[in-house]
Formats: structure tokens, C-alpha cells, sequence
């Protein structure tokens, strides 16, 4: 799969999103997509699964199958979770569902009613819907934000089989859910264009090892208790909400 | 500006035809219109003008503007339903329907195929309702078959007018209603006039039937009607192309 001086805007007269994005993509890919808020990552991700045209340039050789996970998926639908899913799975020519709901924990929602679910329950049925066809190109916006700790361990393992079989992967993700993950190639995006550093070539870490502690302070004290963290040296981030 | 490029289909896993992705696609619009009760906000109204309209029954020798006049009348309804339908998916839904289909215009056309189908039926309830409790006598077999032709023209001018108010065409709730109902009003006023060649020609229908040439006119009128529909369709497609 191939962007080639790709460039988009979403008016005529507006500033660019992106602008003369050049990127191979082969199979067995997984890209991190990282940067602020607004600096074109949903849009990057939707030229990427063919959902939004380029202003300028070409996407070519996309897989025939593409499987796209929201960053928020739409709950404010007449269906329950079954329902929907057996929908979506009818579309798209009967691939099983249910063991991916299972794997996901969705085993006991699966008569609730979409809008009645939780905002990491709702994540989960839109992981559910693009992971269910095998695609060749699965494309995952924020999948880590809102997911339980159980689920969040599971999807290193799903994006790891989906790239054996071949398949590319990209998401964005600001919850450094891929930092075990080997050979993820990075790409930022600033000022509308595209960076790309040198992919992490193993799960080892080059210095000593490292774990995660997650410390609760007050809600006012966040900004401050983070300045502290990094200028002492440590990578520090505030956790999503519903996030451990 | 470069070509806008040819990308390669998402298309539907496995050896599932393109054709029984798009019924099932269909399907899911129809249920979820169905589900969220919104159908009955369009049918409810085409009742009420039903009971009004053949409040007292058409005496014999008027079976022509009877019909013809339901046929028209119950247009912005139509459009009123397209709409609803087609807005009942939430904007991020039709996102994933494009990716879950394997085209956006197969998502497209799935949503005028359900549109037109569920108005389809409400046209056929217009047609029956005049036929058995609206009219004295029962009209000619070339009367009649006239008035199918008018009430699948209305289905299809209703889908076509209700398509292009929709909110991924028109996403202001006021100015998609104001254009709906001065759409409808515009074809009404100008199809009365010399220049009825250039709408939908609702008032010449009309005419037609009121001075017995309806079933001589029928070709003429509904190859004209047509045309209209079909540019208005073509329109709506083209829009969506950057509006997904």
C-alpha cells in the first residue's frame, strides 16, 4: 500500500491537514500514528481506510479488506449488541463474531442495548466489528482509551496475530498500549506533515529494565505531580479515565 | 489539482457477492428506521393526509386527478421519510457501513435503496388507500396503470428531495427542512408555468389528469420526471463523494 504526495483539506480555501504525505506500507506493518490534538491523525486514518478522498495525490494497492475501530463508537443506535453485531457481520459475508466478543469480554452485554453501554463497552463492540473480518488492513483510532486492564493486555496479542497473518495495522494511540510491541514503526505528524523515526527493533528496553506505577492524586495537584514526575527524569502521564 | 485517484474496493470478506453486502446493508438501514420509531413519524402524517384527502370520495369520471392528486401531495412526506431514514445512522455508523460494505458508494446506493424502498411501500398504502376508500368507481385499467406509474415517480422524487436535505448533505436541521418543503414548493410553482420542462413536473401531472390527457401525457411526463430524478440522484452522489 502506497500514500504518494498525499494532501488533504477539508475546503477549498482552508489550510491543509495533511500535506505531501509519502508512505510504503507492507504487510505485517504495525504503525503508531502520535501527535497533538488536531494535528491530523483521525484524518490520516480515514484517507489510510479509503473512508475520505485526498485533496491531492494517491492511496493505492489499499487491501481489499479494511476493518476500522472509531476512537468513539456510535451508541446512539436501536440495536443491542447482538443485534448489531449480526448485522454487521451479515454485510459483511458471516465471519464469526462471537469469539471475538468473548475475547474482549463482551460476553455478558451482549443483550444490552447500544446506548446503554459504558464508553469502554462501546469501544469494544467497535473493536469487534473491524476485527471480525480478518481485514488485510485494520486500522484502529485511540484503542487502548477507556478499556478495562484485561482488554488492554489483549490487544497487543490480536495486533500481533493480525500482522503474522500479514495483515497492516495502524493506530493512533496516546496510552503507549504498543510499548512491548517489537518493530512498531513510528510516525508523527506536525504542522500537517509526516515524520517517520526508526521503528523499535525489539521489546527489550535499552536501558534498565522499567515497570509502571500508577499513583492517584488529587484532581488539582495532576499538572504539578506530572511536572515533578519528568523533571526527575521519569516518563509520566496522566491515565484516561477508566483506565488503571 | 492532481486527478482524484482510483483506490482499491474495501470489499466484503470471503466470496460474498458485492450485491448481498448491499441487501444486507439495506437490511440494517431498514431495521434501524424501523427500530427507532422514526418510520412512524412519516406514516402517521401520510394517514392524517390520506383521511383528509379522501375524506369524501371522488365521484365517478375523477379517478385520474383523484389519484394524481395523492400522488403529489404525499411527496414532501416521501422526502420527509427519505430524510429520517437516511438520518437515523449516525455520521461515525455510515463511516463504518462504508468500510463494513467494501465502497462508499455501495454505502451510498444502500441508503437510497432503503430510502426508496420504504417509500415505495407508504406510495403503494397512498395508491390502495385512494383505490378502496377514496373513489366512487373503480378506475380504467390504463387509469389505473397510470397511477402506479405517478406513485413510484412520487417514491422516487420523495427519496431524491429527502437524499439531498439529509444531514451529510445539509447538516443544519433548519436549513434541511426549509429546503425540503421550499424544494417541494419550487417544483410545484414552477412546473405551473411554460417552463415545467425544467423540474419535476408536479403541476403538469396534475393538469394532465384534470383535463383527461393523463394516460396520452404519462410517457412524456414521466420520461421528463426521470430525467429530473436521475440528475437529482447523480447529484446527490457526487456530493457525498466529499461529504462522507
Amino acid at each position: 500500500m502506497r500514500l504518494s504526495n498525499v494532501s488533504f483539506a477539508y475546503r477549498r480555501r482552508a489550510p491543509a491537514v495533511l500535506r505531501d504525505v509519502d508512505a510504503d506500507l507492507a504487510p505485517g506493518d504495525v504503525i503508531e500514528v502520535v501527535g497533538a490534538n488536531g494535528a491530523g491523525k483521525s484524518t490520516l486514518l480515514r484517507l489510510l481506510a479509503g473512508i475520505t478522498r485526498p485533496t491531492h495525490g494517491t492511496v493505492t494497492d489499499r487491501p481489499r479488506v479494511v476493518g476500522f475501530a472509531p476512537d468513539r463508537f456510535p451508541v446512539d443506535q436501536p440495536f443491542t449488541v447482538t443485534q448489531y453485531l449480526t448485522h454487521i457481520s451479515r454485510i459483511r459475508g458471516n465471519p464469526a463474531w462471537r469469539p471475538w466478543a468473548t475475547r474482549l469480554g463482551l460476553d455478558d452485554l451482549l443483550d444490552v442495548r447500544l446506548a446503554e453501554l459504558s464508553k469502554g463497552s462501546a469501544h469494544k463492540v467497535g473493536l469487534v466489528q473491524a476485527l471480525m473480518p480478518d481485514p488485510g488492513l485494520l486500522i484502529l483510532d485511540e484503542p487502548f482509551a477507556g478499556l478495562d486492564a484485561d482488554t488492554r493486555a489483549q490487544l497487543p496479542a490480536i495486533i500481533t496475530a493480525a500482522r503474522t497473518r500479514g495483515a497492516i495495522v495502524i493506530l493512533s494511540d496516546h496510552q503507549g498500549g504498543l510499548d512491548d510491541l517489537p518493530s512498531v514503526r513510528h510516525w508523527s505528524l506536525h504542522g500537517g506533515h509526516l515524520k517517520e523515526s526508526a521503528p523499535s527493533a525489539t521489546s527489550e528496553p535499552s536501558g534498565p529494565p522499567t515497570k509502571v506505577v500508577h499513583v492517584t492524586v488529587p484532581a488539582t495537584e495532576v499538572d504539578a505531580f506530572l511536572t515533578r514526575m519528568r523533571q526527575a527524569g521519569y516518563e509520566a502521564q496522566e491515565a484516561e479515565e477508566g483506565q488503571p | 489539482m492532481t486527478a482524484m485517484p482510483p483506490t482499491a474496493p474495501m470489499t466484503p470478506t470471503t466470496s460474498m457477492t458485492a450485491l448481498s453486502a448491499l441487501m444486507a446493508l439495506t437490511a440494517f438501514r431498514i431495521a434501524a428506521y424501523i427500530r427507532s420509531h422514526r418510520i412512524y413519524q412519516a406514516l402517521l402524517p401520510i394517514f392524517a393526509l390520506l383521511a383528509i384527502s379522501y375524506a369524501t370520495r371522488a365521484p365517478a369520471g375523477q379517478e385520474a386527478p383523484a389519484l394524481t392528486d395523492s400522488a403529489v401531495l404525499v411527496i414532501p412526506f416521501l422526502a420527509w421519510s427519505a430524510r429520517s431514514l437516511l438520518d437515523t445512522e449516525p455520521d461515525t455508523q455510515r463511516i463504518l457501513s462504508a468500510t463494513s460494505v467494501g465502497t462508499r458508494s455501495r454505502e451510498v446506493l444502500s441508503g437510497l435503496l432503503a430510502a426508496f424502498a420504504v417509500n415505495l411501500l407508504f406510495a403503494a398504502i397512498t395508491l390502495f388507500w385512494g383505490l378502496f376508500l377514496g373513489l366512487t368507481a373503480f378506475p380504467t385499467a390504463s387509469v389505473l396503470w397510470a397511477g402506479v406509474a405517478l406513485h413510484v415517480l412520487a417514491a422516487l422524487t420523495g427519496t431524491t428531495l429527502g437524499a439531498l436535505t439529509s444531514r451529510a448533505i445539509l447538516p443544519s436541521p433548519a436549513i434541511s427542512i426549509m429546503a425540503l418543503v421550499l424544494g417541494f414548493l419550487a417544483m410545484l410553482v414552477l412546473s405551473r408555468t411554460a417552463l415545467y420542462w425544467l423540474t419535476v413536473p408536479l403541476t403538469a401531472w396534475m393538469k394532465a389528469a384534470g383535463t383527461g390527457t393523463l394516460v396520452t401525457q404519462v410517457p412524456w411526463l414521466g420520461a421528463l420526471s426521470l430525467a429530473w430524478l436521475f440528475a437529482g440522484l447523480t447529484l446527490y452522489t457526487w456530493l457525498r463523494r466529499t461529504r462522507p
